[in-house]
């Protein structure tokens, strides 16, 4: 079920059939624009690449890791205008005027003349900012001398946290590209064959199926029958051996939204080995997987999806059991230590990785993306593919 | 490895060094690391800091050295890789989702699972933790202050200050390990792009060359990739490309879906990493089954050829970077060959793009108080431009020696171009 890709004209952002971009694009930038008028904010100021795709839609070129916080995107109350740091108008999209790009600088001082120069910033009161360094707050005084400084990141959560239907379909159709990429990895796997190799495949894949450098390298981690199983998310050389289990977790972007999926094969002797009846780890994984989905309703907190995981035999993967989804990955988080107090809502996309450890020789993982309260009942539904490639036995077909 | 040699490796020519120490072909990864905390420490001493907690993942690669898959910046930033160094320890704490990645010689009980100071629990904690490892009342230096943090660390009596100078002083010059971890970047860079190269004909789609880029990058060795890689076609009117807010070419551009056509010139530009270090490949090549650039073209590339020999000859310790700037302008007939957003020249470490910093809008008398040092690295991009023809743009990655400079890129081909250039 790949998406029919598209390139949207002018070349710009890959499109599938289904989602209404420029309306979504429409209604994020209203709904940010409303939540500063919520919480009496002037000026929102954005510096993280997500925050930036969310108020104006623009596409962006994708660079690894964290970068140091500065000011990428700023919306004005006053005059309904987000300023976009940029030097060029590729991949901004035409409701962001091209009077509203102020250049790019190496030169500090010229920044912030830059800023002070926007209209509404100078007798701005509250300015939001979405984090800071230690010296931004004397930035944002020495443009806005009477402003009071509030969180930026906690308003923008209020309105990202909760998916429309568009955007539920871009995070549906992206994970269904991943489960492409899926695929074609399964289909590397055999004797031979080392984790970094399918990593290549992974990537040369979704290069294949048109979308770029995906959100994170997947996991591809194996171990023989005998040895403890972790999960591990840094590929090696090592070979595969016919036994092994081989975790493989991928993702992709669509729009700038991330859909994912991740499963374990056992290697047999010319591929992958699909035995009648599932492993031991399997079908606990599958009880996991269950007993976590079964939890997430709006209401539940991140103690009783942690409680549900424990109770029926889970482990707490290092990253995580459960994390939002959408431009990226997001609050809320349950992972060691952490997100006991989240609170699932009705609308929100969320990861559950089911893993279990040591069970019947081996670890077993799966993952799928949930939509919150879109099932019966308050249930949660699966976004994209109920089943990984290769979904040749019922028993990979997680009960919900 | 790299089907190039690489340039400076003739048994005939001298050794390069940097501080005494020869640039090994193999990094010594353990050496590097202790090499990198003792700057770190003399860093934390010089300007009174009790320790540095870190975030930004190159100043974590930094100070830690630890292996993480590439992540986009909201996964990057939501579970993350932290670094704290303490004054006086011998080594650093890391926080990290990934702990099969910590360096082997990191005593476990220095690793720690991921931090979220995004969140409020997860500030909470890594703020208790932090404050468990570092003296009441300390001084520590930080590089992102969430809400979150900022929350949690005023319960404290810990004073936050900026990391900046403290993280670009120890960064800014390499030690010999350092700069050969990024030629080992570029080698494998260069030899992924082999197959992206010869893929390089009229009606390939942007994103196949990436995907076969990608796909050998990881085969060959690579860690991580760095930047998604640029295959830009450029015009030969700047008003032809991206609309930009100074009237200068509009590059780079992310690349899509976009089919190249038969005499397409086309940019390219990608980095990926190796033990943390970036790479920084360009060329300029022809869209073609018989790829013949005109006189003009040629000209161009001749040109840039010499800028980069020139400025190479002229880099060495003691030399400030406006003499490069200068030097550059007038090759180029009195016209600066670089893009009025970027640079002549930048740094590469942990960073795709990181001090020195060469012919920027922070001016010449920044560009004249800059004065290179043996360990430096310049990545020279300059952009040969006729409007009317177009341009001409690659890279070369050069260290500063003791002595003079050394070549960290190899030989891959300039076709279609002359080899023997100037």
């Amino acid at each position: 079920m790949n998406p029919s890709l598209t390139v949207a004209p002018g070349g710009t952002v890959p499109l599938v059939d289904g989602p209404d971009l420029a309306g979504l694009r429409a209604r994020c930038r209203q709904r940010v624009f409303d939540a500063m008028a919520a919480h009496r904010v002037d000026v929102l100021v954005m510096g993280r690449p997500t925050e930036v795709t969310y108020a104006t839609g623009t596409r962006q070129l994708w660079l690894a890791g964290s970068r140091p916080f500065g000011p990428s995107a700023i919306a004005v109350a006053a005059t309904g205008r987000i300023h976009l740091l940029g030097t060029s108008d590729d991949g901004v999209p035409d409701e962001v005027d091209f009077g509203d790009l102020f250049a790019m600088s190496w030169n500090p001082a010229r920044v912030r003349a830059a800023v002070a120069a926007l209209p509404g910033i100078a007798e701005a009161r509250r300015v939001a900012t979405t984090s800071g360094t230690v010296g931004f707050e004397a930035f944002v005084h020495s443009v806005a001398p009477e402003a009071e400084i509030v969180d930026g990141a906690a308003l923008l959560d209020t309105v990202r946290r909760v998916k429309d239907a568009d955007e539920v379909a871009c995070v549906a159709a992206a994970t269904a590209l991943a489960a492409d990429a899926l695929g074609a990895v399964a289909a590397q796997v055999a004797p031979g064959v080392t984790e970094r190799e399918l990593l290549a495949g992974y990537l040369g894949r979704l290069g294949e199926l048109g979308v770029p450098t995906p959100p994170t390298e997947g996991i591809v981690c194996a171990w023989s029958s005998g040895e403890s199983s972790v999960l591990r998310r840094v590929a090696t050389d090592r070979r595969l051996g016919v036994g092994d289990r081989v975790v493989l977790d991928v993702a992709a972007n669509l729009a700038a939204y991330e859909g994912g999926i991740g499963t374990t094969v056992v290697v047999g002797s010319d591929g992958i080995d699909l035995p009648d009846e599932p492993p031991p780890a399997a079908r606990c994984a599958a009880e996991v997987f269950d007993a976590s989905a079964a939890a997430c309703r709006p209401g539940t907190t991140g103690a009783e999806v942690r409680h549900a995981v424990t109770s029926a035999g889970g482990a707490m993967p290092p990253d995580g059991v459960l994390f939002g989804v959408g431009l990226g990955v997001e609050p809320p988080v349950v992972a060691p230590g952490i997100g006991d107090d989240a609170v699932l809502e009705a609308g929100m996309v969320v990861a559950v990785c089911a893993w279990v450890a040591d069970v019947d020789d081996g670890g077993w993982y799966e993952k799928r993306l949930l939509h919150v309260g879109a099932g019966e009942d308050g249930s949660a539904a699966i976004v994209g593919p109920v089943a990984p490639p290769p979904d040749r036995r019922p028993w990979q077909e997680t009960a919900r | 490895m790299s089907p190039f040699a690489s340039r400076g490796d003739d048994s005939t020519e001298p050794v390069p060094t940097v501080d005494g120490v020869a640039i090994p072909e193999v990094a010594d990864r353990a050496r590097m690391r202790r090499e990198r905390h003792a700057r770190l420490q003399a860093q934390l001493a010089a300007h009174g800091l009790d320790a540095v907690l870190l975030s930004g993942t190159a100043n974590v690669a930094y100070a830690v050295g630890a292996d993480a898959p590439a992540s986009d910046p909201a996964r990057s930033m939501l579970a993350r890789q932290v670094a704290l160094v303490v004054r006086g320890e011998s080594a650093p704490y890391l926080r990290t989702p990934y702990p099969e990645g910590a360096p082997a010689a990191l005593d476990p009980d220095r690793v720690a699972p991921a931090a979220y100071p995004d969140l409020d629990d997860g500030a909470a904690e890594l703020v208790a933790w932090v404050a468990e490892r570092v003296p009441a009342g300390a001084r520590v230096g930080i590089d992102e202050v969430t809400h979150p943090l900022r929350r949690a660390f005023a319960t404290t009596a810990i004073t936050l200050e900026s990391t900046s100078r403290v993280m670009s002083t120890a960064r800014v010059t390499k030690t010999a390990d350092e700069l050969a971890c990024i030629r080992a970047a570029e080698a494998l860079t260069e030899a992924a792009m082999v197959d992206a190269h010869a893929a390089l004909r009229p009606g390939v789609r942007q994103s196949d060359l990436t995907a076969i880029f990608l796909k050998r990058v990881f085969e060959l060795g690579v860690e991580n990739v760095g930047v998604d890689p640029i295959w830009q076609p450029i015009p030969t009117h700047k008003a032809d490309g991206p609309r930009t807010v100074h009237g200068d070419l509009g590059f780079p551009s992310a690349s899509t879906q976009a089919t190249l056509a038969g005499g397409d010139v086309v940019w390219n530009d990608t980095g990926l990493h190796v033990g943390g270090y970036a790479s920084d490949f360009g060329r300029t090549w022809i869209v073609s089954d018989d790829p013949r650039p005109t006189g003009e073209q040629i000209a161009q590339y001749v040109t840039w050829r010499t800028i980069v020999a020139e400025c190479k000859t002229l880099a060495a310790p003691g030399v400030d970077t406006l003499q490069l700037c200068r030097l550059a302008t007038k090759l180029n007939g009195g016209t600066k060959p670089w893009l009025a957003h970027f640079y002549l020249a930048h740094g590469i470490g942990t960073s795709s793009a990181e001090m020195p910093l060469v012919g920027t809008d922070l001016g010449e008398a920044f560009d004249e108080r800059q004065v290179l040092g043996p360990g430096m690295v310049l990545v020279f991009e300059p952009v040969v431009w006729t409007e009317g023809v177009g341009g001409y743009r690659a890279e070369e990655i050069v260290a500063v020696t003791d002595d003079g400079t050394v070549s960290l890129s190899g030989d891959f081909p300039w076709a279609p171009f002359p080899e023997e250039g100037p």
